[in-house]
């Protein structure tokens, strides 16, 4: 059984934003509606100052609370460990928002334009892919992978079956493969890089890691 | 679902393949091109630019049909009342307008080119002008200038000063094999593109070492081991105390590349009693002296046993001075070039650029040890089966560093730091990215020929009265004032004012005052906003007989235009493109060849592709003819229709389709990289996207090269500079020229350094205004968001950037806001001498107290969209002030603010 987990190298991260911009392209999401995002803290005092970047997303959690508090059964978890939202059977309560740990869900709350009554051509075409009223978050481009492996791809090894920021990300600091299997980059770098997860304490275990900057 | 193949040339890292993939008659989102991924150093990925041009290619505020001015009233506050036109009517417009120019003359009465042609910064246009520069070439004479930032946007004195040591128009490193980086604010992960953002990222995975050192913490420092925040503009002085260190703390003899030192440069030359070089007096030629012998040899003398580097000698000689001016000797006191060094070099001690920089001498003195401890003298590495040095040790500069006062300063004692540590074009170290200013671009060891007294040649503006007398006439006068940018088709974008215009409103005491271009066009770029001064800029602007603009949206330039003609954008358009080996920044490619720049779908407005928009004005203008040559020719990137075993010439009088002159240029530019073996149409292009072959990747490194030819890089010693230097002050004190004298005290054989910081304080001083007043730096950094990328008006692209600190206000530290009472996001006050907004204060700690930050290039008031963002740009703060320029011709991003909360009474 495989349990499809990303690795973030965050000494390689250097926030420039692609993998935020190529997953909002390729989702077809509309403004501020974002899946993956690069956040920035700051620590220290003048002139001892640490700055950095982390990648954050949806956690694909083992155990994952937005699983437990969805009324509706929208939020599935596969037998790859991909947590996804079926649109169709997601009513917009937003209980899945308030209890993950990692804010990592997005509410379509209304049809927002960057062109607004403009006639963008994409923005028209694009925009149907998702329903107004129910929630986004990254599914690891599910579709994308089932898409591969259907032609005998390898994810995280051929482009075509790897989700879109690890492909896009110009740092390499993104990596995607099977956390099952003790001999894929993820579990090595895992392993060899002491990677750790975020909130580990709460016991959900997410299936995204991060290798630390020094 | 469609995959179409194609490159991002947004910044001049590029071109870098992409796919569009397309579906449902929309270009549906953009994919990395793998196909390329060992060969492009990027690997096929692109950055966040390239994904936001599918926002770019439907973005509803675009000029979508040609539009002609009704309002024949020009200023910020007229409304142009554009009316759209179809395109017959607005280019037959355009075309009256130049065929009375042809009618008339190309030249004036005072012989400046009446047809002026602006682009945009770093050779970006190229990228998109499909066959524009036939049009160009067919014309004749034009006055050629920079819209975007000429000479103060750039890293001006890295680009003179790089080209006539080591041919390089960008210093970077070779960061796959370096150890050690000293990055004086070089903002690898904003402005270095994909090559250079991947390769220092693989790099920090392997584990090199990058110090980062610039008056606030950067997203590049993000990325480091070591932030140093040492104060603005004084680079320099910390490089100064760093070679003092080495030379005279350390035992340089032991520590340093003496090998190098010896045989590569001009350390052993001896220098005479005036400061020239010391020459042979029968032959002319430059001499040293051979210390086992104990006589003096010309220096490519094979009996030379060893090259004395210090001490003090009496030699039979000449020197030759300006202006081919001789003085014999019977015993000359000279000493080496090194020597003189030492001595030089004495004063800057690391406790006096201590004061100067802010940052502990015990900082300074470190970092020149672990430069050296890192350097790996003596070793070697095997590239493509030769073996070169590796001394994998680098020091790179930032925009900021490398151009205004302090520049030059700043790049020789880069290059000093390099000779002394034998890094300069070898692996792991400083190697040169292109060449701009010598042909080919696209080759550097092309280029590198024997010279005069040992080194390579260079071409620069010639400083004798006779060949001077015979320039051609530009209203930026760059082959006048700067020598050393020289006269190619580079050179005119680096001329020595921020903007030719400002001549007409500024010109100086005994300078002609240039006559306005009876027609101005400006492509791919916004000067009134790039530039200095955007006020003065724009009082120039309205004053131009005719305007037009190849256009995206309305912007703060062509608010001003008669005629605005839309061009397709990136993926719309139709052409052919170089790609690799190396463009400006860390882009080194395995190979090189052409790319295809092809269209995803049918574009959604009525703009047009620029090789037809050129076809039609060369038929228009009369100069069809000249214009199917100039292609024939190979002003196409270099492509000559005709070869040996192949002809695909155009026929002078016909006219001929976007696609019909396109795989033309796709056949001959194969057999040229085939040497006429294969061929490949249009078609093949648009499947395959690019055809390239191999690149020797040692070709990248100029040390071979070098010692092929026996030759030596002019360092440390600027004999020829100084020469060049007495001579332009001769002939400009010929014309009473006063006001370019600080500038031309540049010219030293050996640079004298100070705190260059201090300039900015005079600069108010001499407005009769108090420094104290006015105590922050304010300072500017690029965004990979939007540096070049012409991205201000695209929604997405400011989502993307506000995830980064920087973006949307002015940057200040957190202890300083405290005094001033201004918290996080509170709406404040910067005024400079000139210049008053008001804007969000963003308060962080990775910033110096004298400091303030502002990020990218906004203040807009016409771009869609961004007029609203209300951010401040550098440029509407700045005011002319001669004294902040450097010889050539370069300024910096500093202006001297006061911050302040607002406070309602």
């Amino acid at each position: 059984m495989k349990r499809y987990a990303m690795v973030v190298d965050l000494k390689k991260c250097l926030g420039c934003q692609t993998c935020t911009i190529s997953c909002k392209l390729f989702h077809g999401l509309g403004p501020d509606i974002v899946r993956v995002k690069v956040i920035e803290q700051e620590e220290g005092e003048f002139p001892h100052v640490e700055r950095m970047f982390i990648p954050l997303r949806c956690m694909h959690c083992d155990d994952p609370e937005c699983l437990k508090a969805c009324p509706t059964g929208a939020t599935k978890k596969r037998t790859d460990g991909i947590v996804i939202v079926d649109q169709d059977e997601c009513m917009g309560c937003r209980y899945c928002a308030v209890v993950c740990p990692y804010q990592a869900r997005t509410f379509i709350a209304v049809d927002r334009r960057y062109f607004p009554g403009n006639g963008n051509l994409w923005e028209a075409k694009r925009y149907t892919e998702h329903q107004t009223g129910t929630m986004q978050k990254c599914d690891f481009c599910y579709k994308r992978i089932d898409e591969g492996i259907s032609r005998g791809l390898e994810p995280g090894i051929a482009p075509e079956a790897t989700p879109m920021c690890v492909i896009s990300c110009i740092g390499k600091a993104l990596y995607f493969g099977d956390l099952n299997d003790p001999e894929s980059k993820v579990s090595r770098l895992i392993k060899q890089r002491n990677g750790f997860r975020l909130k580990e304490e709460l016991g959900t275990e997410p299936s995204v890691y991060f290798l630390p900057r020094r | 679902m469609k995959e179409v193949k194609t490159y991002c040339f947004q910044c001049y890292n590029g071109p870098d393949p992409f796919k569009m993939i397309v579906e449902d008659g929309i270009v549906r989102h953009i994919e990395p091109d793998f196909d390329c991924a060992g060969i492009s150093p990027g690997e096929g990925r692109v950055c966040v630019k390239a994904y936001g041009l599918v926002q770019k290619m439907y973005n509803p505020n675009r000029i979508k049909t040609p539009l002609i001015r009704t309002n024949p009233k020009k200023g910020k506050n007229e409304d142009p009342r554009f009316r759209e036109a179809t395109w017959d009517e607005a280019l037959e417009l355009v075309a009256e307008k130049l065929r009375e120019i042809r009618k008339k003359g190309l030249l004036d009465e005072k012989g400046y080119p009446r047809l002026a042609v602006s682009m945009g910064e770093a050779g970006s246009p190229a990228g998109y002008g499909g066959t524009f520069p036939a049009f160009l070439s067919a014309w004749g004479p034009i006055d050629f200038t920079l819209g975007g930032g000429e000479g103060s946007k750039c890293y001006h004195a890295e680009h003179l000063y790089g080209e006539l040591w080591h041919r390089a128009f960008i210093v970077a490193s070779d960061t796959p094999r370096n150890r050690w980086t000293l990055s004086f604010g070089h903002n690898t992960n904003a402005s270095a593109g994909v090559s250079g953002a991947m390769r220092h990222a693989d790099a920090r995975e392997r584990g090199y070492k990058r110090i980062q050192a610039e008056p606030h913490l950067s997203v590049s420092a993000v990325t480091s081991d070591e932030w140093i925040p040492i104060k603005t503009k004084t680079d320099a002085p910390f490089m100064y105390a760093m070679i003092n260190v080495i030379l005279h703390e350390m035992a340089w003899e032991k520590v340093c590349d003496i090998d190098f030192i010896k045989k590569r440069t001009n350390s052993p030359y001896l220098i005479g009693p005036r400061g020239y070089y010391l020459r042979d007096i029968e032959t002319g030629e430059v001499l040293v002296w051979d210390s086992v012998e104990g006589a003096s040899k010309i220096y490519n003398d094979p009996s030379i046993k060893d090259f004395a580097l210090t001490g003090k000698y009496r030699v039979r000689a000449k020197e030759r001075g300006p202006d081919g001016e001789e003085w014999i000797y019977d015993e000359a006191e000279c000493r080496p070039a090194f020597q003189l060094l030492l001595e030089h070099m004495r004063a800057y001690t690391p406790e006096w650029a201590s004061e100067v920089c802010d940052v502990p001498a015990s900082t300074i003195r470190r970092i020149a040890r672990e430069m050296i401890e890192n350097a790996s003298i003596g070793a070697e590495i095997e590239i493509c089966g030769e073996k070169i040095p590796l001394r994998p040790v680098a020091i790179t500069l930032g925009k900021t560093i490398s151009n205004g006062p302090g520049g030059y300063q700043a790049c020789w004692a880069r290059t000093i730091l390099a000779m002394l540590t034998g890094s300069l074009e070898v692996a792991g170290g400083s190697v040169g990215a292109s060449q701009r200013l010598n042909r080919p671009h696209h080759d550097r060891w092309s280029s590198i020929w024997p010279g005069e007294d040992g080194f390579f040649q260079n071409f620069l503006n010639p400083t004798d009265p006779e060949r001077r007398a015979n320039l051609p006439k530009t209203r930026s006068h760059y082959t006048e004032l700067v020598p050393l940018v020289g006269n190619t088709g580079w050179s005119p974008f680096l001329s020595p004012v921020p903007h030719a215009w400002l001549w007409f409103s500024q010109s100086p005491e005994n300078w002609e005052k240039p006559t306005y271009p009876d027609v101005w066009i400006i492509y791919r770029t916004n000067p009134n906003m790039s530039m200095y001064y955007t006020d003065l800029m724009e009082e120039t602007t309205k004053e131009f007989p005719f305007i037009v603009s190849i256009g995206y949206t309305l912007d703060e330039t062509n608010w001003y235009a008669d005629v605005i003609l839309p061009e397709h954008t990136d993926l719309e358009g139709l052409q052919l493109f170089r790609v690799g080996p190396s463009t400006h920044s860390e882009a080194y490619w395995q190979e090189y060849g052409f790319a295809l720049r092809q269209p995803g779908t049918a574009p959604p407005y009525n703009t047009m592709d620029m090789t037809e928009l050129s076809t039609e004005l060369a038929i228009r203008t009369g100069i069809l003819k000249e214009y199917n040559e100039a292609i024939n020719a190979g002003i196409i990137l270099g492509i000559r229709l005709q070869g040996r075993g192949y002809n695909y010439m155009l026929n002078p009088d016909r006219r001929y389709s976007i696609e019909e002159i396109w795989d033309r240029l796709c056949r001959a530019s194969v057999r040229l990289l085939t040497n006429g073996k294969e061929e490949r149409d249009l078609e093949w292009f648009k499947q395959n996207g690019y055809f390239t072959v191999v690149y020797p990747f040692i070709r990248h490194f100029l040390h071979p090269v070098m010692v092929k030819w026996g030759l030596r890089y002019e360092i440390p010693y600027q004999g020829r500079l100084k020469i060049i230097g007495e001579e332009l002050k001769r002939r400009l004190e010929d014309k009473g020229i006063k006001w370019w004298e600080e500038q031309l005290k540049e010219y030293e054989a050996l640079p004298r350094c100070e705190d260059f910081s201090q300039k900015w304080d005079e600069s108010v001083r001499a407005l009769g205004l108090d420094p104290d007043e006015y105590p922050f730096y304010m300072v500017n950094t690029r965004s990979m968001q939007y540096a070049w990328g012409s991205n201000a008006s695209l929604p997405i692209m400011a989502e993307m950037a506000k995830y980064v600190t920087g973006f949307g206000g002015i940057v200040i530290n957190a202890s300083v806001a405290e005094k001033l009472g201004i918290e996080d996001g509170d709406t404040v006050v910067v005024e400079s001498p000139v210049k008053k907004k008001t804007c969000r204060a963003i308060v962080r700690e990775g910033i110096r107290p004298d400091t303030v930050l502002v990020t990218g290039q906004f203040g807009n008031w016409a771009v869609p969209f961004a007029k609203d963002l209300k951010i401040p740009s550098l440029n509407e703060f700045m005011y002319p002030d001669q004294r902040l320029f450097d010889a050539g011709g370069s300024s910096a991003d500093i202006v001297k603010v006061k911050v302040y909360k607002i406070t309602i009474d």
